[in-house]
């Protein structure tokens, strides 16, 4: 083997590796912007129960649903016309973190909503059981994709999850809610996003 | 480049298939069979040979189950897989000049 059959060889295996990574990163432009949306939620909350802002919570949070919806829905109808044989590889292989997701999102969407309409003027128990959730679908995914630093962003919502039970019934709880959406979410999407901009 | 040790580059990584398998694998973490093949751009057959040599070195692992009653082959790298892969990497790089290397590391 000589030099320029080494160097191709090294070019081949890059370029490999990068159609695999970009598999990983197809889902972080959905997380990056539920994690916004969800902690402008969260802050809005906290303005409300401060006296700082006077919009309405439920239809903040309405926003703060549907919004982020709206957007990882957008790729729907086509990717449905896409499926089947010809549909593209990492499209395919990104399905088992796309579905984890979307049914933490359809739970966490009924939660929410269910939250909204009941009427509970303190539902500070949806707090914490959302970071649950969070850290159960950080940790699966980083299974799914075997990118192991999610695991530990799963185990550290699992930490929040904690410090917003010990926080319950205190509006500093949406503070640190709000924060974990900006830190342990729209962060890691930010950051997988990064990776698959640079491989793409 | 004449204290390279050529006996000691990886045969099985030598086949372009295989290569691809192994490195497909390292950075997507895992794959079903069909996926693989679309991946890697060739047929069932070729790619269902050449998994069977990856497999029966160790370096990639099989698991068989089913999803919606459809039976699905997933495959993922074993650390000796991975190891191989970056053993032949060095090697590679190995036979380029040192800056070379560096650079082609560094993108």
């Amino acid at each position: 083997m000589n030099e320029d059959a080494a160097r191709d060889d090294i070019a081949f295996i890059r370029r490999t590796m990068e159609q695999g990574r970009r598999v990983v990163g197809a889902w972080s432009p959905d997380v990056l912007v539920w994690g916004i949306a969800i902690a402008i939620g969260y802050f809005g909350t906290y303005a409300r129960v401060r006296g700082y802002w006077t919009v309405d919570p439920a239809r903040l949070w309405l926003a703060c649903i549907v919004l982020p919806w709206a957007y990882t829905l957008r790729r729907l109808p086509a990717r449905l016309v896409a499926r089947g044989p010809d549909a593209p590889a990492e499209r395919q292989l990104a399905s088992p973190l796309a579905i984890q997701w979307f049914a933490c999102g359809i739970f966490l969407t009924i939660l929410g909503l269910a939250t909204i309409f009941s009427g509970d003027r303190d539902p500070w128990w949806i707090n914490p059981a959302v970071a649950g959730v969070m850290g159960i679908g950080f940790f699966v995914s980083s299974f799914l994709s075997n990118v192991v630093w999610l695991r530990w962003v799963g185990i550290a919502w699992w930490v929040g999850e904690v410090a917003l039970f010990a926080l319950r019934q205190r509006p500093e709880g949406f503070l640190l809610a709000g924060a974990l959406m900006l830190v342990l979410l729209a962060v890691p999407g930010f950051v997988l996003m990064r990776g698959r901009r640079e491989c793409a | 480049m004449s204290d390279f040790d050529h006996s000691a580059i990886d045969e099985l990584l030598q086949s372009r298939v295989r290569l691809a398998i192994v490195a497909f694998l390292a950075s997507a973490g895992q794959a079903d069979f069909s996926l693989l093949r679309d991946a890697i751009k060739t047929t069932d057959g070729n790619a269902s040979v050449h998994l069977r040599k990856l497999e029966d070195a160790g370096y990639v692992a099989m698991e068989k189950r089913f999803a919606n009653r459809k039976p699905q082959t997933t495959y993922a790298l074993t650390e000796r897989g991975r190891k191989a892969l970056l053993d032949y990497v060095a090697h590679l790089e190995s036979l380029l000049p040192p800056a070379k290397a560096n650079k082609g590391r560094s993108k």
